[in-house]
């Protein structure tokens, strides 16, 4: 067991960069899954939030810390299963980055929002300052200024079709990962149960030893 | 320093997001600009700057890393330290054929609790523990407390500890 490098003490504190991209993220998601409009420059500029802590995470995942590396919590479903057994079973092993199981569920979560993120940038063609702008037009009332932009209205019907769909599948992958989300919170519950170790406050200020 | 490092972290962490947060939303409006115009010398010079970003994107990431790393070196020494101290203390104390009672005072004393807290530890009278104290110092060769003490200090400036 002790050559498998999955294995080892847990972090008493997850790195700065993990845990400010984990909350960011969850703030992005919670922001434009709730509270802003579906197209609005906020949501925009809020998702390209998302986009930039994502981007970052990735690339932390492939150069960072030890434990944030990819490589110290690879996708083994087969691992994952054998893992949430061992819950069942009250005898579950202790891992150095997330636990198998928990580790699905990251890449799941990372694919849906890559997934909304990649839909949402279909449906826009500019930047949410190029968006705002044209909020304060529709807003002052002169659409006339509207004319010639991607928002004239003038598009034929198959690309209405396509964006449709585009947004359905918008809406689709964002609502699944507000449910794959309840499920994460519910699954570190349960696995900082059965560990008797709290798994959250290493993602907020650690555990002083 | 293991605070100072911590700070350092920190803000190097708060500078890449805030870098890489500005980065795509500059690239994002690049990439529009890039598209109307692509070789006008206004999209040349946001291709430009948007390199520049990234370039310092990867430095700050191999910075943090660097950062992390020695933090984790750095109290991985400390902790070898103090265990090579621990270490050092305990082979002393079998040297001077230290009972286990008076080892467990004489680490308490080392630590620098007094007489009356020692016994309050220990739930003994505090005449036992002053008498046991005399006995470490007599075994020990040493005068008192404060030469007692400083028996170990002198160890630790004066050899290394952690054999290198
Ligand atoms: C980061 C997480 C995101 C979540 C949870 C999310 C969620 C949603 C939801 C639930 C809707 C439909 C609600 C409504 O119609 O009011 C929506 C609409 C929309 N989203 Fe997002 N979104 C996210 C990111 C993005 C990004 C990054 C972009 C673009 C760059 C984007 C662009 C849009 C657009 C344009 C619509 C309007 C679709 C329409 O009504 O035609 N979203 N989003
Ligand atoms: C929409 C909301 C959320 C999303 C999208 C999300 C996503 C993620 C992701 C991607 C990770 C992996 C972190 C990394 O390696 O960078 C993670 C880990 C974690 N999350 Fe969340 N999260 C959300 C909400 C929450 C909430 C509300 C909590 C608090 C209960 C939480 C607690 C944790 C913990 C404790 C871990 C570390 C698990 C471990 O020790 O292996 N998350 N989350």
């Amino acid at each position: 067991m002790a050559a498998d490098p999955r294995h080892g003490p847990a972090p008493d504190l997850w790195d700065p960069l993990v845990r400010t991209s984990h909350w960011g993220i969850a703030l992005v998601v919670l922001a434009n899954a709730v509270f802003t409009k579906g197209g609005s420059s906020v949501h925009v500029a809020i998702g390209w939030i998302g986009i930039a802590l994502l981007v970052l995470r990735l690339a932390w995942g492939l150069v960072g810390a030890p434990e944030a590396r990819f490589g110290a919590f690879p996708p083994q479903p087969r691992a994952a299963i054998a893992h949430l057994r061992s819950l069942w079973s009250g005898k579950p092993g202790h891992y150095r980055s997330h636990n198998p199981a928990g580790a699905m569920m990251v890449y799941a979560l990372w694919i849906s929002l890559a997934v909304v993120i990649a839909t949402g940038l279909a449906m826009t063609t500019d930047s949410p300052a190029t968006i705002a702008d044209r909020e304060a037009i529709v807003t002052s009332g002169d659409w006339s200024t509207l004319a010639g932009t991607s928002d004239a209205g003038d598009d034929d019907a198959q690309d209405e079709h396509a964006r449709k769909w585009v947004k359905e599948v918008h809406e689709m992958a964002a609502n699944l990962m507000l449910a794959l989300a309840v499920l994460h919170v519910a699954g570190v519950m349960v696995e900082s149960r059965a560990l008797r170790r709290n798994l959250v406050m290493p993602m907020i200020f650690g555990r002083r030893k | 320093m293991a605070n100072a490092k911590g700070r350092q972290s920190a803000a190097l962490t708060a500078f890449l997001i805030i870098q890489t947060v500005a980065a795509a939303f500059f690239v994002g409006d690049a990439v529009g600009d890039l598209i109307a115009d692509p070789t006008g010398p206004h999209s040349i010079y946001e291709v430009f700057v948007a390199l520049a970003l990234c370039l310092g994107i990867v430095f700050g990431i191999v910075a943090l890393r660097r950062t992390l790393v020695r933090m984790r070196d750095q109290e991985a020494a400390i902790a070898t330290a103090s265990g090579a101290l621990a270490q050092v203390i305990d082979s002393q104390f079998s040297d001077w054929a230290l009972t286990p009672a008076e080892r467990d005072v004489a680490f308490l004393a080392l630590k620098g609790l007094d007489v009356a807290e020692i016994a309050g530890l220990r739930g003994a009278a505090s005449g036992t523990v002053r008498a046991q104290l005399t006995r470490i110092y007599q075994k020990s060769g040493v005068s008192g407390r404060a030469q007692f003490a400083a028996f170990f200090v002198e160890d630790l400036l004066g050899a290394a500890l952690v054999p290198t």
